[in-house]
């Protein structure tokens, strides 16, 4: 293994690197489509003075461009509140993803949907779009405290409990949503089922321009908690002794893991593995310092998000593939290899 | 100075601690001693605050409830009996956590004089999970003695909270430790330390507290506390305390009944 030296250096080289990476992969990104709009055609006619056709401006600004940035920021969310998830547990198999916060969050979503086509009309035009995400939000704050009341004794988090605790969550949240989907009308139907898929492929101005702020503002607030995700590894009295305001900062992680899953969730549904996966290759890469981990775990989610998307879009084209299957394609078999490799060290 | 006043500790129903006073000295090793479940380590846990307690306890002239906790942090490690780590930190990553709050000097060369301090020198690549038990011990140490590097700031002295800092070490390690501890005093700084080795506690402590049913029932200078009548008392056993004549330490002896019928 890596010298700590070069552990820290590594990490933050790795910044570079895998900001270039999602340059990368978003150029790509915007390039591809099934219309055959050419990124590039439309890039030189910028650079000649000359007008983009109408088609061109569609496809590229109010179609690619949005998705672009929605990829993004649902990466970014998925990845840093699986990271803080995982500080905020002391384990690394807590994410939102498998002990029910996402649930949570989706049956706010649901409920949103369904319910909110029960309020006044003015009220509906006033909520509009920002309904779903703070429904949403609501739903995967509650999750969470929830979750970490049941699992958490004196500061001594039990992975059992957390995550048979995490299926009781996600069983009740299915129950209630069933409920929601049975009393549901043929409109909102079609929003449910687009929007359980879990994709990226509704993606608009106005989703992000709801879910873009919630999720920056959470992932900024993330990297704040470096040092106190760290010294939370050594146990929650260690943690208060080394001068971190533990309360505070749990109270601060368990809004930002709400706040940025839900609004992930409210936006594209459930994608799974990103919030597992990408915090898990980076400590194995560099290390697990959530100095550097929470940024590289933003790039990296981006990224492979990012990817995801753009498979999604090309393995059956002209027709789609929900993101949500592709993720889940490629993320379980890794985590499971990760989990064989490092079966005498991961600490369940 | 630290200064605790009527502590009570109760946890459910019982009562674990009862009027316990106590007191510990800057440039002093203060050792807290007694039988095992007396109530020493739940003594710490109070003066650290891990246990919900009432009475008063003062660090430097102030009630510790005074203090932020980054404020406390910089005047105090506490190292616990065993501590607890998540995801795979190598062993001087650990260490610096010690530093985080306010140190001055090179962070990667104090880290480094910690760990050569309790004999951890060259492990600082080593995977902190990888380690022995008395090695992590060890490692936390000095990631604890990082936390209060110079035992006196700005005029007061900082302090080292210890339950059973030697509990899992070899003997070799145990002396390392103890005068890794009797130096950070002598330089100004204050140790209170959870003590199981009576013999160890009279060679090293220059004050200690005996603990017993949740009662402090000594406490002074060692050579006033450690007698026949008080140790026999609390632990429920008949000791005797000896001195070698050249030297003034005291050592303690068990008086096993059955040993006249064991010589021959």
């Amino acid at each position: 293994m890596a010298a700590p030296t070069d552990r820290r250096s590594r990490a933050r080289q790795a910044h570079i690197w895998l900001a270039l990476f999602l340059v990368a992969v978003s150029v790509i990104s915007l390039a591809t489509g099934p219309t055959g709009t050419s990124l590039w055609g439309a890039v030189a006619k910028l650079l000649a003075g000359e007008p983009l056709t109408a088609m061109e401006r569609v496809v590229l600004w109010d179609i690619r461009m949005p998705r672009l940035i929605l990829g993004i920021i649902v990466g970014t969310a998925l990845a840093v509140s699986g990271a803080v998830m995982q500080g905020l547990f002391r384990n690394p198999l807590a994410d939102p993803g498998l002990v029910g916060v996402s649930a949570g969050a989706g049956l706010g979503a649901i409920l949103a949907i369904v319910l909110g086509a029960l309020l006044p009309v003015w009220a509906q035009d006033v909520a509009g779009n920002a309904l779903v995400p703070i429904a949403a939000f609501m739903g995967g704050w509650l999750s969470t405290i929830i979750l970490y009341r049941v699992s958490t004794r004196q500061g001594r988090t039990s992975v059992a409990t957390m995550l048979l605790a995490g299926i009781a969550i996600g069983a009740l949240t299915g129950a209630v949503s069933g409920i929601l989907v049975y009393m549901a009308d043929d409109r909102q139907l079609r929003d449910l089922t687009f929007w359980g898929l879990g994709s990226l492929a509704g993606a608009t101005w106005s989703k992000v321009l709801v879910a873009g702020p919630l999720i920056g503002l959470a992932v900024i607030a993330s990297l704040l908690l470096g040092r106190g995700l760290n010294a939370l590894a050594l146990g929650e009295a260690t943690a208060a002794h080394l001068g971190i305001p533990v309360q505070r900062l749990k109270s601060a992680s368990i809004l930002i893991v709400a706040a940025a899953t839900g609004a992930a969730v409210a936006v594209s549904g459930g994608i799974g593995f990103i919030g597992i996966v990408v915090p898990h290759l980076l400590r194995l890469a560099t290390g697990p310092d959530h100095e550097t981990l929470l940024l590289n775990a933003a790039l990296l989610g981006a990224t492979l998000l990012l990817g995801a998307d753009i498979i999604s879009r090309l393995i059956i084209a002209p027709a789609e593939l929900p993101i949500g299957i592709v993720t889940a394609v490629l993320g379980a078999p890794v985590f499971l290899w990760i989990l064989l490799r490092r079966r005498g060290l991961v600490d369940l | 100075m630290i200064t605790a006043r009527d502590i009570q500790v109760r946890i459910g129903q019982k009562t674990i601690l009862q009027g316990v006073n106590f007191t510990a000295k800057p440039g002093q090793v203060t050792a807290i001693v007694g039988p095992n479940g007396s109530g020493k380590t739940t003594l710490l846990r109070a003066l650290t605050d891990e246990v919900p307690w009432t009475g008063q306890v003062q660090i430097n002239g102030q009630d510790t409830s005074v203090y932020k906790p980054w404020e406390l942090a910089a005047i105090r490690g506490v190292l616990p009996q065993a501590a607890t780590l998540a995801f795979p930190f190598t062993v001087v990553e650990v260490v610096r956590m010690g530093l985080m709050s306010g140190i001055h000097g090179n962070k990667d060369i104090i880290a480094q004089q910690a760990l050569q301090i309790v004999g951890l020198e060259g492990y600082s690549e080593r995977f902190f999970q990888e380690l022995s038990g008395g090695e992590q011990q060890r490692a936390h140490l000095a990631r604890v003695l990082c936390q209060v590097w110079e035992p006196v700031q700005n005029g007061s002295p900082r302090w080292l909270l210890l339950d059973e800092p030697v509990a899992s070490l070899d003997i070799g390690h145990q002396l390392l430790i103890m005068n890794c501890l009797s130096d950070f005093a002598r330089r100004g700084g204050g140790v209170v330390a959870v003590m199981h080795d009576l013999n160890l506690t009279a060679m090293v402590a220059d004050a200690v507290a005996i603990i017993a049913e949740g009662r402090a029932i000594a406490r002074g200078p060692v050579a006033d506390v450690f007698n026949d009548q008080t140790l026999s008392m609390a632990y429920k056993c008949d000791l005797r305390t000896n001195t070698i004549p050249a030297r003034t330490k005291s050592f303690i002896l068990p008086q096993v009944a059955s040993l006249s019928n064991l010589a021959v």
